[in-house]
């Protein structure tokens, strides 16, 4: 059975490393048209561009912030001015300030809260209604166990992952009779930049709790928002997919 | 008001358009798109497909349409809490959609008429208003 997504247009957010990287490859490898958002790192865009165009893939970068809805707006249109539609959205772009709670800057909630949720709501509402007009769509959002489960140091990280979730079961009802499902992926801990810190102090120890005692890997992650945007889930909506080997937190 | 500005001939110009569209986003025959016919009585659309439509008319007719303009419109200079109260439309509030609506039969803007309910009023005229008043602040 073939995925479905050679020729769709794909937008991934933060594209450029980790998770969003690996997914971005994903697509491509399948023949999708793929823009993936970054917000600075242009290097890293430019190895991700390099690497995919170097196997023929079609790839592009836009350097937009996605706490920035006018830049989300903008971004999207000029996606939809190259390739006339949008058929997936990915929003991966999620930044990390884990510290105790009596020890969180505002600043780390409101960074926290703006970018993993505000990022979310900001492009969505830009995709919508490109997908409501033609009745298609699909949109998965990058989430993670720590919106189900409590993690100590990640009450910012962890209400804005759960916040995802209930996003991404209310939009999936908001958006189902225009045949547009609304998934999520919750990852477990995943071998990125961001999740190099905890796995530098706490390594063992958490892989201790992982049932399958490793960490998991970005394409692992990658293949199931694949499966999620390909005909393969065509009847599945509102659900958070977890993939983190069997992680049992505290 | 703004809609006094807009004339018949300047409805009848944008309507084939507008109700070429509006069949778009339900689903339904442009010829059942009457310029008096209420979009969701009549053609049975859902809040969802305003956004739809005003997303299409954006494209078709190269104008930007604010979310809401409408019911912003019809209140005017008027102020929020003068409009409305506890989300239920204002003696004074409903003067103006009587006014602002013009094209809706007077015996259809009963009161209480709650916010939200507004859209209910809405006719393909409406939208046509709509695309005239958005073409006029543009240009």
């Amino acid at each position: 059975m073939d995925s479905g997504l050679s020729g769709k247009t794909v937008i991934v957010t933060g594209g450029s490393r980790g998770i969003g990287r690996a997914i971005v490859e994903r697509f491509a490898h399948d023949g999708a048209n793929v823009t993936f958002f970054y917000k600075g790192n242009a290097a890293a865009a430019e190895e991700v561009l390099a690497s995919v165009h170097a196997a023929g893939q079609n790839v592009a970068a836009d350097q937009v912030d996605v706490t920035d809805a006018a830049a989300c707006a903008a971004g999207v249109e000029r996606v939809v001015e190259r390739c006339a539609q949008i058929d997936v959205l990915v929003n991966n772009a999620g930044v990390i300030r884990d510290n105790l709670l009596a020890l969180l800057e505002p600043e780390d909630v409101q960074t926290v809260l703006d970018t993993n949720v505000g990022g979310v709501f900001n492009v969505t509402r830009a995709v919508a209604p490109h997908m409501i007009s033609k009745r298609a769509g699909k949109i998965i959002n990058v989430s993670s166990v720590s919106g189900e489960k409590g993690g100590r140091g990640q009450t910012n990280y962890a209400a804005s992952k759960g916040a995802i979730n209930a996003l991404t079961r209310a939009l999936a009802v908001e958006l189902a009779s225009r045949r547009i499902t609304v998934n999520a992926v919750a990852p477990g801990v995943i071998e990125t930049e961001m999740s190099q810190p905890i796995r530098d102090l706490a390594g063992d120890e958490v892989k201790s709790r992982i049932l399958l005692r490793r960490f998991g890997k970005p394409e692992e992650i990658a293949h199931a928002v694949w499966f999620l945007a390909s005909g393969f889930a065509d009847y599945i909506t509102g659900q958070v997919l977890t993939v983190d080997g069997g992680f049992k937190m505290e | 008001m703004a809609q006094a500005e807009i004339t018949k001939e300047e409805i009848n110009a944008v309507y084939p358009v507008v109700a070429a569209t509006v069949a778009d986003a339900l689903g339904c025959d442009a010829e059942d798109v009457k310029l008096d016919v209420s979009l969701i009585e009549g053609l049975d659309a859902e809040s969802i497909d305003f956004l739809d439509l005003v997303f299409r008319l954006e494209r078709a007719f190269k104008v930007k349409i604010p979310r809401g303009k409408i019911v912003e419109d019809a209140r005017g200079d008027l102020p929020e809490a003068d409009f409305e109260h506890k989300g239920i439309v204002t003696d004074a509030g409903m003067e103006r959609l009587r006014s602002f609506l013009s094209e809706v039969p007077a015996d259809r803007i009963k009161a209480p008429l709650k916010v939200a309910e507004v859209p209910r009023l809405f006719t393909a005229e409406t939208f046509c208003k709509l695309v005239v008043r958005s073409q006029k602040t543009a240009g």
